[in-house]
């Protein structure tokens, strides 16, 4: 009879667990809501194609976004230019070319804390070293390379683990057939890992897209009355733009602010459904 | 008939971080045989065949000494490429490690990769049937190998590595996970293999290793104890230990 008890109550702490676990889910995905819905009631009035087609304005009917979204997705595609094949290549070489040695390690771990950098001590690299040393000015180069910083880290471990997880014994029967490493690599590692790289990316992406503190920091402008036509151009962000709304003190800006997250959650998620979709035709093949 | 040495293994030892697997082992491989490395669990049997295609290399931390020869060209030569000797030598694994990809892909990505002539869908077709696979997946050649059951996985994996007409096959308990039929089909294909392949098998099946093999090969806590034709370790070994092994006294 014990032991019938003892499953009673285990069965009830199993229970007890599980509606903690709902509990806080719950909580975390209402706050989430709420905000969604605040956003989008404040901020959708103002969502239309002249919102989409303006350029900043000194009068809140006429404001707009257009510069700021080219410039938001300038910087995210350059950044992932530079940042996926650095990010994933290194992940590569530290999982599959070198051994597990001391150096190895402290690699490792200074990645790690590479990821925790306040992101406005990458501005001030990136102001030091791309803006004045190699003198790129505050064009998008410049941006999208400090973002390219802030980001590394983060899709190297991203990609360090999802690489890590690829089972040995699929490298070993690649090997034993007569494979080279590159073989292994490119035909079984990194198809088995492409799911967890790809979430990393991302992630990493998104931090970019949000990122605001390096940007001031190297100078993008607040205001730009035009929309950027190649890389070196100056540009301005979505995440600038609503960080200088919000400043103002006149309630119209705020709404646009409002209107402005939208935006820059319809770019998100459009980029997440992207993902999806790759990951999707990737694992059906 | 004289019997040509494919592979000398001599005086090898290996360990792991100092941790000895196999103690100064001398072996010959002959062509076109089968020889049967048998001993109780680790004893250091994957270990030895491991060694025998360079699969140890991937290992951290393993040392070696002493020598194989590789038709009579050290294989662990400097200058030896050790993907061309995994070209030459293939291996099965103890467990079933299919691509988790397509049954077809599975067998046709290595003589891909390797530019080997010939009809892709005749190669897939011949290796399955020679690995009494092809009956069952005949149907569903592009479903994922990760779908078929433990021993379907390891005939797939026979099958792969017939693909590549290897020279020798290293093969670690392959039908561990099979049911008495299968096991049947790959002893009756070892049989045909052993025509044109040099097969080295570890098994702990003792009426398997009777049944199939030419030589056989004890193994004890990393030392040969005993190594002869299969007929008579298995009938008259010279050690106590083999035949209390073999008669299944212990182990
Ligand atoms: N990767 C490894 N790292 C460290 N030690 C290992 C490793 N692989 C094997 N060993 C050790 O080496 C010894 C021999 O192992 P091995 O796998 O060769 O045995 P085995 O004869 O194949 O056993 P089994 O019949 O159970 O497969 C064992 O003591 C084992 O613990
Ligand atoms: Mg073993």
């Amino acid at each position: 009879m014990n032991r019938r008890q003892n499953l009673a109550r285990r069965h009830r702490k199993s229970q007890l667990f599980k509606w903690c676990c709902i509990s806080v889910t719950g909580f975390a995905v209402l706050v989430l809501v709420l905000l969604l819905w605040q956003v989008t009631v404040i901020g959708l009035p103002w969502l239309d194609f002249q919102f989409l087609s303006s350029f900043p304005s000194r009068f809140p009917e006429k404001a707009g976004i257009m510069s700021a979204l080219a410039g938001t997705l300038w910087l995210v595609a350059l950044t992932a230019v530079f940042a996926i094949p650095v990010g994933v290549l290194s992940a590569v070489y530290l999982e599959e070319y070198t051994k597990p040695t001391r150096l190895r390690e402290i690699i490792n771990i200074n990645i790690a804390n590479l990821a925790g950098v306040p992101s406005i001590v990458y501005g001030i690299l990136g102001l030091a070293i791309f803006v004045r040393f190699m003198a790129l000015e505050r064009s998008l180069v410049a941006g999208a390379l400090t973002m390219s910083l802030l980001i590394l880290p983060v899709i190297i471990i991203a990609a360090k683990e999802a690489i890590r997880a690829v089972p040995s014994s699929l490298r070993q029967a690649a090997f034993a057939l007569g494979a080279t490493r590159w073989q292994v690599v490119r035909a079984h590692v990194l198809p088995a890992a492409s799911p967890g790289i790809l979430t990393g990316l991302i992630l990493a992406l998104s931090r970019a897209i949000g990122e605001t503190a390096p940007l001031i920091m190297i100078g993008a402008l607040t205001y730009v009355a035009f929309v950027p036509d190649g890389p070196m151009d100056e540009f301005t962000a979505l995440s600038i733009q609503i960080f200088n709304w919000t400043t103002r003190p006149q309630e119209a800006f705020h709404e646009l602010a409002s209107a402005a997250i939208i935006v820059l959650l319809a770019v998100l998620l459009l980029m997440n459904s992207l993902a999806v979709y790759i990951r999707h035709r990737s694992s059906s093949r | 008939m004289p019997d040509n040495i494919i592979l000398s293994i001599e005086d090898l030892s290996i360990s792991y971080s100092g941790e000895p697997a196999v103690r100064r082992v001398t072996l010959p491989i002959y062509e076109k045989k089968i020889t049967a490395i048998i001993g109780p669990s680790g004893c250091g049997k994957s270990t030895l065949l491991r060694s025998l295609n360079r699969m140890n290399d991937f290992i951290h931390g393993v040392t070696q000494t002493g020598r194989i020869d590789f038709q009579n060209a050290d294989l662990y030569a400097q200058d030896t490429d050790p993907v061309e000797v995994r070209l030459r030598i293939g291996m099965v694994f103890q467990r079933p490690n299919p691509f988790p990809k397509s049954i077809h892909r599975n067998i046709a990505w290595a003589p891909g990769i390797n530019g080997m002539a010939g009809s892709v869908d005749e190669r897939v077709e011949k290796t399955l049937r020679q690995a009494a696979l092809w009956e069952e997946v005949k149907d569903r050649l592009h479903d994922n190998a990760l779908n078929l059951s433990g021993g379907q996985q390891q005939r797939l994996c026979i099958a792969r590595v017939l693909a590549m007409e290897p020279e020798i096959i290293l093969m670690d308990e392959p039908c561990s996970a099979l049911d008495p039929m299968s096991t049947a089909r790959i002893e009756d294909l070892l049989f045909e293999l052993k025509e044109n392949y040099t097969i080295v098998i570890v098994t702990h099946n003792m009426q398997q290793a009777a049944r199939v093999s030419d030589f056989t090969a004890f193994l004890e806590n990393g030392l040969l104890v005993e190594y002869g034709d299969t007929d008579q370790v298995f009938t008259r070994p010279a050690n106590m230990r083999t035949e209390e092994y073999v008669t299944g006294r212990f182990g």
